[in-house]
């Protein structure tokens, strides 16, 4: 009886506030005022994903030579940097108190797909620009999204290209793929599927290996058995490094090709003692010894601002993902709203940093799909093969 | 005080008037907090009453019946996956949508407790663990489930839509009553559960199952009762985590949560309601919000960041969260075994023997 | 289908795993605690290793040594600070205490080290491979974990079965209060099961660590699958370990063949599926309950 009594109660006191609750929500904090403007990032700081961290913490240096130089029309970019350890739940948490606690103007960057889908519309929902999501994901812009704006070349659209190389360029026939079973691996097998198709090959072998898993042998032998003399790689840095040795070890020594995620050939020809070397990779950045005088400027930036950083790829690509923003911030002037800066970024067109060349329209917010290829020469040196090629099969192009 | 004369004053919810006006202000509190708890934390609300509806339902496995589950993310990813899909593919209702996905997670705690029957500690330990592995292994590897890509969930639609009835939850405001609403009939559930029959039984079987089975209670059927319950439990909680977030891929189900699920439940207090509540609010808290940003905490941010500097690596600071969290949950076992709820059993205690 | 490399494989990675899983075993077999933290204590001590090679650039030996030592003092500190203050702690506050353990020195490890992956290998060199049989190829990496495994193997067979100290860490396993009662110091033989637990870890880590990357959540995998093949073989005996290790890797190399996408979680099933039938596992004497 009493139990009942108590559900009415309850049931009526909810009906009650919920009425209440509709007309008393608060606005949120507005995202730039006239000395600052407030732009984050979220990250895996800690947790298994957190060498990918250091994204969020490049663009910080970004912001911090923007600051130095005296800000952005008088205006200097106050940047935090959240860690969400690469769980939707906890970027949904992150992103929430940024928005609703700090106000925020735009994001750039983010770490990971699934993070990013869990946030996408209610960044769009709020009208809070998202420029650059560090993963390569075409749900992020197709259908359109008129708030968030991708740099990051789409990992079909690379395996694309780097299949065409191999056919081309190397003249391989027989060619295998060992790829991540999730978004980034599936994409690039389509990638890669649908570039064969038009010589009219296909892969000799196609096999996944789970994100966490830790002893590839077998995989590795159904590679070697399979014949192929090239191999795409699409996994992560540390599965690569078990990749490579595990097929040390067997003997089996194809070329090995991979996507730019594994571009960082000081790191990787470290921890894979050498290994890596005459790995051909996809590459979305400048190598990080180049002579471009940005380049030089932002090497030099660090090695002042942040030495306790490695300038290493995922480093920079955080100031790669914030150059555009920033770029944009420059454009609109002192009279700053998210309509102006939307207006400037539609208009972003040709614009190259140290990555490839971006351009927005109102239409496409897909801003690039070149990528260069590079092969890791004697001592973990970048020897350039290709320069900046484009996917003629891109179907979002059309 | 304490004395009882039968079972249904056991059944009571509220056996003084005490109890009554506590419960009535409590929920007098709860249902006007987000009144004025700032914005943010109302997700967070969320996300602690669907742990709390978790920690409740596991704690009825673990603490009562003296099974142990590795798994629980797994009920959970159904739970999840199951509402979502039926109402995006099937266009079912919110609310049956919700319960079938529950009756499927506790139709597999179902499975899951046969071969309970057999094992204990960390036989079963290993084996639910596998079960939990499976669960997600096989959503990431069927394209129906949307695979590794994950599930968009469709809008928190109240109505039904084969009758044009529509009525759409869009804010976290709006989603906090519905959540509070059920978690409060799940809890008062458990704590019925617990208080009758049933829980007697698993009880018996915590303390000695081969006593229990002298005394007349089936073994079969109230463990396998208590896997389903406490995976029903855990469908629920994850129907509604799946609304919360929006979007949902089988890593955010992983193995790390089954454990973080077990740590709530045992420093919270094993065996207990209200132990499942306190560890699902303390832990939850910890992850989500205290001691993250530490670098930007003032002075003692700054303290860190030169420890940092001297000893450690700038880039590693965040880690001092888990570090805190690690040392917590031992300080809570070493210091309390009853969790959290011993504490509070002890505070009670002194404060009503006062001053002696 | 390579059927003798893919055995070569499975029996390495199997031994690898049967090594880890002794160390899981010595603390069961002495305190019933089901230690959660062994594959980061395995973690740390390996981090020892490498900060001491690539800091202070010691020889490998010397190294090796010094993170030997470095992991009996953890394992026994763990032991002192964590576990022996708790009163009357239940099965699961144990599990508790030792999960505790595991986020701290992962957070402890990440704040010191960083996150990104780091580089270390045993000095034998990989390009050095001998093929016994045609379609064989052995590699140092596998010779030394199949050394190093079964003289540890065989080295404990003998020091639970042979010595006092053994006898006294199975006789406080069975029943501590009995064991105190006959004058063994249960407290001290904890902590030297702790020392030893974690010094064959700390081996075991360094043979994952070189076959993969060392970084801090490096052993998480692996300490699954170590878990498993205990509970495969009984979680007490310790041949039944090896036997345990070695069926999780070959299952997993030969089933993962064909499969590869169910290579992950073929094993774990393969463990339900036995523990229904033996539910101690397959090499423990079944233990009737005494009412």
């Amino acid at each position: 009886m009493m139990f009942r009594k108590k559900m009415l109660v309850s049931l009526f006191a909810a009906l009650a506030v919920l009425t209440v609750a509709n007309i008393t929500q608060a606005a949120q904090p507005a995202g730039f005022d006239d000395n600052e403007i407030r732009i984050g990032q979220w990250g895996p700081q800690t947790g298994p994903a957190a060498p990918w961290g250091s994204v969020a913490r490049g663009s910080k240096l970004l912001f911090d030579i923007v600051n130095e130089e005296g800000g952005i029309h008088g205006r200097k970019i106050k940047y935090f940097i959240r860690d969400d350890m690469y769980n939707p739940a906890q970027t949904v948490a992150v992103v929430k108190e940024l928005v609703e606690r700090q106000g925020i103007f735009a994001f750039v960057g983010g770490v990971g797909s699934a993070p990013g889908m869990a946030v996408k519309d209610y960044l769009a929902a709020n009208k809070i620009i998202w420029v650059s999501p560090s993963a390569a994901d075409k749900e992020f812009t197709q259908p359109l999204n008129p708030y968030l704006f991708a740099v990051y070349p789409l990992y079909k659209d690379e395996a694309s290209i780097l299949a065409k190389y191999i056919v081309e360029k190397l003249k391989t026939k027989k060619i295998g793929i060992l790829y991540q079973n999730d978004a980034y691996g599936k994409d690039g097998l389509e990638g890669a599927k649908e570039r064969l198709a038009t010589y009219k090959m296909s892969l000799v072998a196609e096999i996944p290996v789970e994100p966490t898993e830790k002893d590839f042998a077998s995989q590795i032998l159904r590679l070697k058995n399979s014949g192929a003399e090239a191999v795409l790689m699409y996994v992560s840095p540390t599965a690569a490094v078990i990749t490579l040795k595990t097929a040390a070890s067997v003997g089996f020594k194809p070329q090995w090709v991979s996507a730019n995620t594994l571009s960082d050939y000081p790191l990787m020809f470290k921890i894979t003692g050498g290994l890596w070397e005459g790995v051909i990779t996809g590459a979305f950045g400048e190598t990080p010894d180049s002579k471009s005088p940005l380049m030089v400027k932002y090497r030099d930036a660090a090695k002042r601002l942040t030495p306790q950083e490695r300038w290493g790829t995922f480093y920079y690509a955080g100031i790669l993902f914030a150059d555009p923003i920033v770029e944009a911030l420059k454009k609109v002037g002192r009279n700053l709203s998210t309509e102006a800066l939307l207006k400037a970024l539609n208009s972003i067109k040709d614009y190259q940093t140290i990555g490839p060349r971006i351009t927005w329209t109102p239409k496409q917010h897909q801003g690039t799909d070149s990528v260069m290829i590079q092969k890791c020469g004697p001592g973990a040196s970048y020897i350039m093969l290709q320069d900046w090629t484009t996917n003629d099969l891109a179907t979002w192009k059309k | 005080m304490d004395m009882k004369r039968d079972y249904y004053e056991d059944i009571r919810l509220f056996n003084s008037g005490v109890v009554l006006f506590w419960t009535v202000a409590l929920m007098l509190v709860l249902f006007t907090l987000p009144l004025y708890a700032p914005n943010y934390y109302v997700y967070l609300l969320n996300i602690i009453m669907v742990h709390i509806i978790l920690a409740v339902g596991l704690n009825i496995l673990v603490g009562s019946t003296g099974q142990i589950s590795l798994g629980h993310a797994g009920f959970f990813a159904i739970g999840a996956y199951g509402t979502a899909l039926l109402m995006a593919k099937l266009q079912i209702p919110f609310v049956v949508a919700l319960l079938a996905a529950a009756f499927i997670a506790a139709f597999f705690g179902f499975i899951l407790g046969l071969p309970a029957l057999r094992l204990e500690g960390p036989y079963l330990a290993i084996a639910s663990l596998g079960f939990g592995l499976t669960i997600t292994h096989i959503i990431g590897g069927v394209d129906l489930f949307g695979g590794r890509m994950g599930v968009k969930v469709p809008p928190l639609d109240l109505g039904i839509s084969q009758l044009g009835v529509s009525w759409v939850l869009k804010t976290d405001f709006q989603k906090y009553y519905l959540i509070l609403i059920i978690t409060i009939l799940m809890v008062v559930g458990a704590r019925n559960i617990l208080k009758t029959r049933v829980g007697r039984s698993f009880v018996a079987i915590r303390d000695s199952d081969i006593a229990a089975e002298v005394i007349g209670v089936n073994l079969t059927i109230y463990k396998t009762l208590a896997f389903a319950v406490s995976a029903f439990y855990a469908g629920i909680a994850g129907g509604l985590f799946g609304f919360i977030l929006g979007f949902f891929d089988p890593f955010t189900f992983n193995m790390i949560l089954s454990i973080i699920f077990l740590v709530m439940v045992v420093v919270g207090g094993l065996g207990t309601v209200s132990g499942g509540i306190m560890g699902a609010c303390l832990i939850t808290y910890l992850q989500y919000d205290l001691l993250k940003n530490i670098g930007e905490v003032p002075y003692f941010g700054a303290f860190m960041v030169t420890i940092s500097q001297l000893w450690f690596t700038t880039v590693g600071l965040e880690n001092f969260s888990s570090m805190a969290i690690g040392l917590i949950m031992i300080g809570i076992i070493i210091f309390e075994p009853l969790g959290m709820f011993g504490i509070w059993i002890r505070m009670k205690k002194y404060w009503m023997t006062w001053p002696f | 289908m390579p059927f003798g490399q893919l055995l070569v494989e499975g029996l390495a990675i199997g031994a690898c795993y049967g090594l880890f899983a002794t160390a899981v075993v010595i603390i069961y077999k002495t305190s019933e605690v089901v230690n959660f933290a062994q594959g980061e204590m395995a973690m740390f001590s390996s981090f020892v290793a490498f900060h001491i090679l690539a800091v202070y650039q010691y020889p490998f030996w010397l190294a090796f040594v010094i993170a030997m030592l470095f992991s009996i003092l953890l394992g026994v500190l763990i032991e002192f600070l964590f576990l022996r203050p708790a009163k009357h702690p239940s099965l699961l506050g144990m599990i508790v205490i030792t999960l505790g353990a595991e986020m701290f020195l992962m957070g402890l490890a990440s704040w010191k080290w960083g996150a990104e992956q780091k580089f270390f290998s045993l000095p034998l060199d990989p390009s050095v491979t001998y093929e016994p049989v045609k379609g064989m190829i052995v590699t140092n990496w596998a010779i030394a974990v199949f050394a190093v495994a079964s003289t540890i193997m065989l080295l404990l067979y003998v020091f639970f079965k042979y010595t006092r100290l053994g006898v006294a860490m199975r006789a406080t396993q069975q029943n501590k209060h009995a064991a105190k009662i006959m004058g063994i110091r249960t407290e001290r033989v904890f902590s030297i099961a702790w020392g030893f637990s974690s010094l064959i870890g700390a081996v075991a880590g360094m043979f994952f660590a070189s076959r993969a990357t060392l970084d801090p959540a490096f052993m998480m995998e692996p300490f699954l699958r170590a878990f498993a093949a205990a509970v495969l073989g009984g979680l007490m005996s310790i041949p039944g370990v090896i036997i345990g290790g070695g069926l999780m890797g070959l299952i997993e190399n030969f089933f993962g063949y064909y499969w590869p996408s169910w290579k992950p979680i073929v094993a774990f099933i393969v463990i339900i599926l036995v523990l229904c039938l033996r539910p101690s596992g397959l090499f423990a004497k079944h233990y009737v309950k005494k009412v």
